[in-house]
């Protein structure tokens, strides 16, 4: 009888073991499943507490798990901004599906952001103000929540990043950090070494760069689009049109500005365009490949009077502004980043480029209502960590030249750099499947090639859209003609 | 536990001892377990292979006729799975007899209609009795719709409109299954062929060790004896249940050890199975390798020659996992208790749980055990009562 009782006792055993591998635990945190949107499958999601005051939102973290668990680092995905949400980078997971077979894919709201207490200030969606009126509103924005604006920097971020990976028991994590979460990444590097394994980096950052100095950048991906435009021989029909950008941009008349139309609505509301936004907008269309193929038609048509085009344009990146917490934003920007450039970089950045000083101005006036104490790096130290970084040719705010100056103290990096992409190329042609490989085998040396094949979409040549070949437009009359006979005979 | 011991010190240890020499003996039968024990798990894990090379590697080979009047249209359809070639010309109905699995027709006048606004047609020739038609047109479709996409964005963008008017709501999908739950569509045949397993691979032995026995006329020597009928029925089921069990747990075990060759995470599966999981799915095997012996062997007895059993069992077999895959089609809810208790859809229902991973409650294995285990006692009673009647002998 003993005996029968041992078995019963094993197999007792055997169904106890069975049930708690089934519960989920993680780091004492439980997690809840949910879902964020562009992605179908269910997350585990925690909401972690942490320190500090004033304000002590709780951390939104989320994690995809891995179809496939093999002990394989856990890649964390930073969001760029500094102002945009982890989650919202949800949609990237699908290119990243090679990756989720094998690892976790972390996300984490940074504080002040999506769910972890976003901080707006209700003027996302109003960036069209005029530049006092929008100071204004940013300062009273401020003044509601001084402290918490104070409390938000890259080194919190940084801290409840590491405080993440310990709760959710990540010996090393591996980061894939876009725009400005390159920054964050590589601070994150720089401060917990031994936290991190490798390093994606796609539109990179560098610690030391000034990267709100954009003027030239765009000016550069403007030429590159120039560029490509003159070599695309639908394109090139279009003939001068940068000129005619320098001179509608040379010739503003605030006083006879136009109105552009509502890409929603289609009505003609709100205030004559400034000068600024004017410039703006022709930068944030340059952000995006696709977008920016549209741009010298559009331009083409503005100076003929006809905004729809530009107006349409804008309709692209309604979404992307209305995810920025601005609060966060300014609170980073003016303390990181405003206060360390001065006039005279300002001037040297902005001559000779259509840009000028407009994207600056925005920042520097804000900043002024916006009064957080200065928050300076120290000089990045030497690492070995496998690095991969990204860059687009025609990237108009961290073009390609940024990672290959500013990052000399990174020892094992490798550069890919898209001919005539844009900010943020990791969803696109094999580059999901290159990041997969490269934290396959970091140390390997990726073979890029493919990258190549990317190129730049059909530029827009006229109302009906890419010109699709065959015959040309200025050839129809002729051949329809020839083809009328041939009908007739 | 002593009366067990002394029976099997006694003439019922020997009876027990001879059955399982005679059933482990005979190499055909044992070999015939072995094969089919092996052949499902291969089959499946070599399906699997072959599924996703299917789905990811194999590309759509297209002729574009009148590529010159779009050469636009060509380069965005090329890349991915689509490998276009231009053609000068040719007969669609010959090229799709040939190397082509889809054929698409550019006509002249095709740029003039698109800059018109016309929606000129390009025309696309199938052959919709060939395999490859609906993928060749599913990759086309996608190529063609990015591209059609792109089109569209332009020209409302041109004309001032964001292109999200277009799409007036947006459908998020939102799968609730997990990672190892989505293994059970894949796996969702294996209870059924463990349970089929368990059939052919005591097959042999259930016939010889009965009308096999009957018609070399050692059954009746071995009635002879001074021993209880139910002693002799049980020494043959345990017996026949030990051939059946190892097939089960052959096929049990290939299964899970081919398990990581199969490209499940490729697939969106994880591979949840345990160890614990394993050792589970195998016990539970026994209780009803036992009464698969017995029926076996008392349809044997009643059947008039050994041919005759043969048939029958053969019919037998493919019986119950018929009914299995009947219920499942039927989508009948199986998840109440009794159901549990019922042989065969109990066992089933249990091993798709274990074989992705989920618990099976040890007060549910145990009932549903102790049924089939009741259900093999009376069997085994009503056989000792057959076993009494002289007819049974004479049947050949």
């Amino acid at each position: 009888m003993a005996r029968t009782r041992q078995i019963f006792t094993w197999l007792a055993a055997l169904f106890a073991g069975l049930c708690s591998a089934a519960h989920v635990v993680a780091g004492g945190a439980a997690a809840e499943t949910c879902y964020l949107d562009g992605w179908g499958n269910p997350l585990h999601c925690y909401r972690l507490p942490v320190e500090g005051k004033p304000e002590t939102p709780r951390l939104a973290v989320m994690v995809a798990p891995a179809v496939h668990d093999s002990g394989e680092e856990p890649l964390y995905l930073l969001a760029g901004g500094p102002g945009q949400a982890a989650s919202d980078l949800a949609p990237l997971l699908n290119a990243f599906k090679p990756i989720n077979r094998e690892r976790d894919i972390v996300m984490v709201d940074r504080r002040g952001s999506g769910r972890s207490g976003a901080f707006h200030c209700g003027i996302e969606d109003q960036l069209s103000l005029d530049l006092d009126v929008f100071a204004r509103k940013l300062a009273r924005c401020y003044l509601q929540r001084p402290e918490f604006a104070e409390s938000l920097s890259s080194r919190q971020t940084v801290e409840d990043l590491e405080m993440v990976r310990l709760r959710l028991g990540h010996e090393q994590i591996a980061l894939w950090g876009g725009s400005w979460g390159t920054r964050t990444a590589l601070l994150y590097q720089q401060w917990y070494p031994e936290s991190v394994s490798e390093l994606v980096l796609d539109a990179v950052a560098p610690i030391d760069t000034k990267v709100f100095l954009t003027a030239r950048a765009a000016e550069e991906a403007l030429r590159t689009l120039e560029r490509d435009c003159a070599s695309d021989p639908a394109c090139a029909r279009l003939g001068d049109w940068r000129g005619r950008l320098d001179e509608m941009l040379d010739n503003w008349d605030a006083g006879r500005a136009p109105v552009l139309p509502d890409p929603l609505t289609g009505k003609l509301s709100g205030e004559p365009m400034a000068r600024w936004e004017f410039a703006n907008a022709i930068r944030t269309v340059l952000y995006d490949p696709g977008a920016a193929a549209q741009l010298p038609y559009a331009i083409t048509q503005a100076h003929q009077g006809n905004l729809q085009p530009l107006a349409g344009l804008s309709g692209l990146f309604l979404q992307a502004a209305e995810s920025m917490s601005m609060g966060l934003t300014f609170s980073v920007a003016c303390a990181e980043e405003l206060n360390r450039i001065s006039a005279a970089e300002v001037a040297a950045d902005s001559r000779g480029t259509f840009l000028g000083t407009a994207f600056f101005d925005l920042f520097k006036h804000g900043c002024r209502g916006w009064p957080v104490k200065e928050k300076p790096y120290s000089t990045p130290e030497p690492r070995e960590h496998p690095v991969l970084l990204i860059s687009g040719e025609a990237d108009p705010i961290t073009p390609p030249r940024y990672a290959e100056v500013e990052l000399g103290y990174l020892a094992n990096r490798q550069h890919l750099i898209v001919a005539s992409g844009g900010h943020i190329n990791s969803a696109r042609g094999c580059i999901p499947g290159l990041i997969a490989s490269f934290l396959a085998d970091p140390a390997e040396a990726l073979d890029t090639t493919c990258s190549g094949q990317i190129g730049r979409p059909p530029f827009m040549v006229a109302d009906y859209g890419p010109d699709i070949g065959g015959v040309s437009p200025q050839d129809v009359e002729a051949v329809g003609k020839v083809s009328g006979k041939e009908a007739g005979q | 536990m002593n009366r067990l011991a002394s029976i099997l010190r006694g003439p019922g240890g020997a009876l027990l001892y001879k059955e399982f020499l005679e059933a482990w003996r005979d190499r055909r039968a044992l070999w015939m377990a072995i094969c089919f024990s092996l052949m499902f798990p291969v089959m499946l894990a070599a399906g699997s292979v072959f599924m996703l090379k299917k789905h990811t590697e194999e590309d759509t080979r297209l002729a574009l006729l009148g590529a010159a009047h779009a050469p636009l249209l060509e380069d965005r359809l090329r890349g991915g799975s689509l490998k276009v070639d231009a053609l000068d010309g040719g007969d669609p109905a010959a090229l799709l007899a040939g190397d082509y699995d889809i054929v698409l027709s550019v006509q002249d006048g095709f740029a003039e209609g698109y800059r018109n606004f016309e929606a000129p047609p390009l025309y696309l020739y199938i052959d919709s009795s060939s395999s490859a038609a609906v993928r060749a047109q599913r990759h086309l479709q996608e190529r063609l719709g990015v591209f059609r996409q792109l089109v569209v964005q332009q020209r409302v963008i041109a004309r001032g409109v964001a292109p999200q008017l277009l799409a007036p709501w947006h459908l998020e999908v939102r799968d609730v299954s997990t990672p190892s739950r989505r293994g059970a569509m894949l796996l969702a045949m294996v209870p059924g062929l463990l349970i089929l397993t368990l059939f052919v691979a005591s097959l042999a032995t259930s016939v010889d060790t009965s009308a096999g026995e009957r018609e070399r006329l050692s059954l009746e020597t071995l009635l002879l004896q001074p021993l209880p009928a139910w002693q002799v029925i049980l020494a043959k089921t345990l017996a026949v249940a030990s051939m059946g069990w190892a097939g089960a747990l052959l096929a049990l075990v290939a299964l899970v050890s081919l398990m990581p060759l199969m490209p499940l995470a490729e697939l969106g599966i994880q591979q949840a199975t345990t160890a614990s999981g394993v050792l589970t799915m195998g016990l539970l095997l026994l209780p009803l390798a036992l009464l698969v012996a017995v029926v076996q062997i008392l349809l044997a007895l009643r059947s008039r020659s050994f041919k005759d059993a043969q048939t029958q069992l053969s019919i037998l077999q493919v019986a119950p996992v018929v009914l299995l895959m009947m219920l499942d089609m039927s989508r009948a809810e199986l998840g109440g208790f009794l159901w549990q208790l019922v042989p065969l859809v109990g066992q089933q229902q249990w091993l798709k749980a274990l074989l992705v991973g989920e618990t099976v409650p040890l007060m549910t294995l145990l009932a549903g055990s102790g049924a089939t285990l009741l259900l093999v006692a009376v069997a085994i009673r009503f056989g000792a009562t057959a076993l009494q009647r002289e007819s049974l002998l004479s049947a050949a």
